[in-house]
């Protein structure tokens, strides 16, 4: 949360000098969050090309519309929002299309990362996530499980697990409920488990 | 594995630390004492650190300079897409502000049409009569036709009452009765009268006595008075003998008779009765008219010369002329035999008179 705040205190400097024109302050904020919001938008939507599109769409729009922003939440949170809304908004219009490639992949990852898997699930002992990152075809199956959820379920377990966001932060970025977005991850992580335990056999 | 969906929200919640400290320690408690939500939060923390550990993906060393492109090629095209919106938006705001003034003027008018419909005086359409200027060509002019009325309860063709106007001090106020020029020689008699009250209550009474006028309270204000009436030479011979008997009573008296081109009038200036009733016993308007431009050129010399000479010779030369036999009569038959007669519409003469006081 100190940590949060402290870019809160910046992000609001940077904002209000973006907002006379600073063109540095401009792409200070860009180079701020550029990694984290490609970051998100590729984990939700998978295609690389797509997910640098939708950041630059992102970042033109926060830019362009920064006068609009009241300060009534943090800039972060208006920024995920409308990453992940254009995200969201681009999923519902090319879902069969970011299903496609992963099935076109399917068998490349097939043998090697399936036994990761399945290994890494039936272990009782946690894993090393820093072997799990050096793994590709298990991450590969992993990306592939996320991408097997719906678009709302994968939407905040990546909020949750990958950008780190709490549930009230998930909330207010997804423009829900509390109790949604805890039902939302419920549901999701319990979907991944199964399709997970699926793919590795 | 653990179907419950509220222990694996309240697992998950454990896992993600958003339990309050009694929660956590109840979790921990059920963890500690069932090996099945045990393994449960096992499976959904492996599903957490799986996701977790997904390498994260730096953004492509082109994004930020794109971006900045783009911005940069938006804010060149910005200015004539504002400067378009303004005229738009500007022309929009005309547009409005030309419609609701429209909208005022037609709510108004309508208002106004609403306030005189209340307001208007009854009636003001209704007007028997257009009040104006005698000279106007009567030809211009619309009014209701003269009626024929009953006369003290006789019902018989009644002389012709073409209206009763009442006047205000020297307001030249003059009626324009539903008189064909053609047919009918027009009179305006206008009266100066030091004792109006006396003038108005005899010649009220002496109209009435000749059944012209059965109306005489509409005739009465406080400083004049005005009367008009179509009939026969007859009836207006008898009432010009009985208004003789006060004609010593006007300070001044003009008579103007229309000639009937283009609403020039005859003026003649000290008139007395006999000479009106000269003017109307000829025949023919022609006859009538060159009369009273004689009564006219020689009223007016008379006026001119000191001694009034010349209108003294006038009056013993035709001591005759104002002698009007005035008709008596013996009994109500003979009036309404008077009445019944019936008028030769060409033989009708017109008569205004304008009473003022002095």
């Amino acid at each position: 949360m100190t940590e949060t705040a402290n870019i809160n205190i910046d992000d609001a400097t940077l904002v209000e000098q973006c907002r006379q024109g600073d063109s540095e302050a401009t792409e200070r904020l860009i180079i701020k969050y550029q990694n984290r919001i490609y970051n998100v938008i590729l984990k939700i939507c998978v295609n690389a090309d797509d997910a640098a599109e939708l950041s630059q769409e992102t970042f033109v729009k926060v830019i362009e519309n920064i006068d609009k922003f009241e300060g009534r939440s943090s800039f972060y949170t208006w920024l995920f929002k409308i990453a992940v809304n254009l995200t969201l908004s681009y999923c519902k219009r090319s879902a069969k299309l970011g299903l496609k490639s992963l099935d076109s992949e399917d068998d490349k990852h097939g043998r090697e990362g399936r036994r990761a898997l399945k290994e890494f699930l039936s272990d009782d002992s946690s894993s090393d996530p820093a072997a799990i990152a050096s793994n590709k075809e298990l991450c590969e199956l992993i990306k592939k499980a996320l991408m097997k959820l719906n678009d709302n379920q994968r939407a905040v377990i990546v909020l949750r697990d990958i950008e780190g966001m709490d549930y009230a932060q998930i909330a207010r970025v997804l423009d829900v409920e509390l109790g949604t977005v805890k039902s939302r991850l419920n549901r999701g992580r319990s979907n991944l488990r199964e399709i997970m335990e699926a793919i590795s056999q | 594995m653990n179907e419950n969906p509220n222990i694996d929200e309240l697992l998950n919640s454990f896992i993600d630390g958003e339990l309050s400290q009694r929660q956590f320690t109840e979790v921990q408690r059920l963890i500690t004492h069932d090996e099945q939500i045990a393994q449960r939060l096992h499976e959904l923390q492996q599903c957490k650190v799986l996701v977790n550990s997904l390498p994260s993906t730096e953004a492509p060393a082109w994004l930020a300079d794109e971006i900045k492109t783009t911005l940069e090629r938006r804010t060149l095209l910005e200015p004539p897409r504002r400067y378009y919106e303004e005229i738009q938006g500007a022309r929009h705001l005309l547009l409005r502000k030309v419609l609701s003034a429209a909208a005022m003027i037609g709510l108004l008018t309508v208002l106004a049409a609403v306030i005189y419909t209340i307001l208007a005086p009854e009636g003001a359409e209704e007007k028997p009569f257009v009040v104006g200027d005698l000279r106007r060509p009567t030809s211009d002019i619309t009014a209701p036709k003269p009626d024929l009325g009953v006369v003290k309860g006789i019902e018989s063709p009644k002389p012709a009452i073409a209206s009763v106007v009442e006047t205000k001090g020297s307001e030249s106020v003059a009626p324009v009765a539903a008189v064909e020029k053609s047919i009918v020689f027009i009179m305006r008699l206008e009266l100066e009268t030091g004792g109006l009250l006396a003038v108005r209550a005899f010649i009220s009474r002496a109209i009435g006595d000749n059944g012209l006028f059965e109306r005489e309270a509409q005739a009465y204000q406080n400083d004049g008075g005005m009367y008009a009436f179509s009939c026969s030479r007859e009836v207006m011979g008898v009432l010009l003998a009985d208004l003789r008997n006060v004609w010593d009573k006007f300070e001044t008296a003009k008579l103007y008779v229309e000639t009937g081109h283009g609403g020039d009038e005859v003026v003649i200036e000290g008139i007395t009765a006999e000479q009106i009733a000269e003017i109307i016993k000829e025949d023919g308007f022609e006859k009538r008219m060159e009369v009273a431009k004689d009564f006219a050129v020689l009223n007016n010399m008379h006026n001119l010369l000191p001694g009034k000479e010349i209108y003294a010779s006038m009056d013993s030369d035709k001591s005759d002329l104002g002698v009007i036999p005035k008709p008596v009569l013996t009994s109500g038959s003979e009036a309404i035999k008077r009445v019944r007669e019936e008028i030769d519409d060409s033989q009708k003469v017109h008569l205004t008179i304008l009473i003022t006081g002095r």
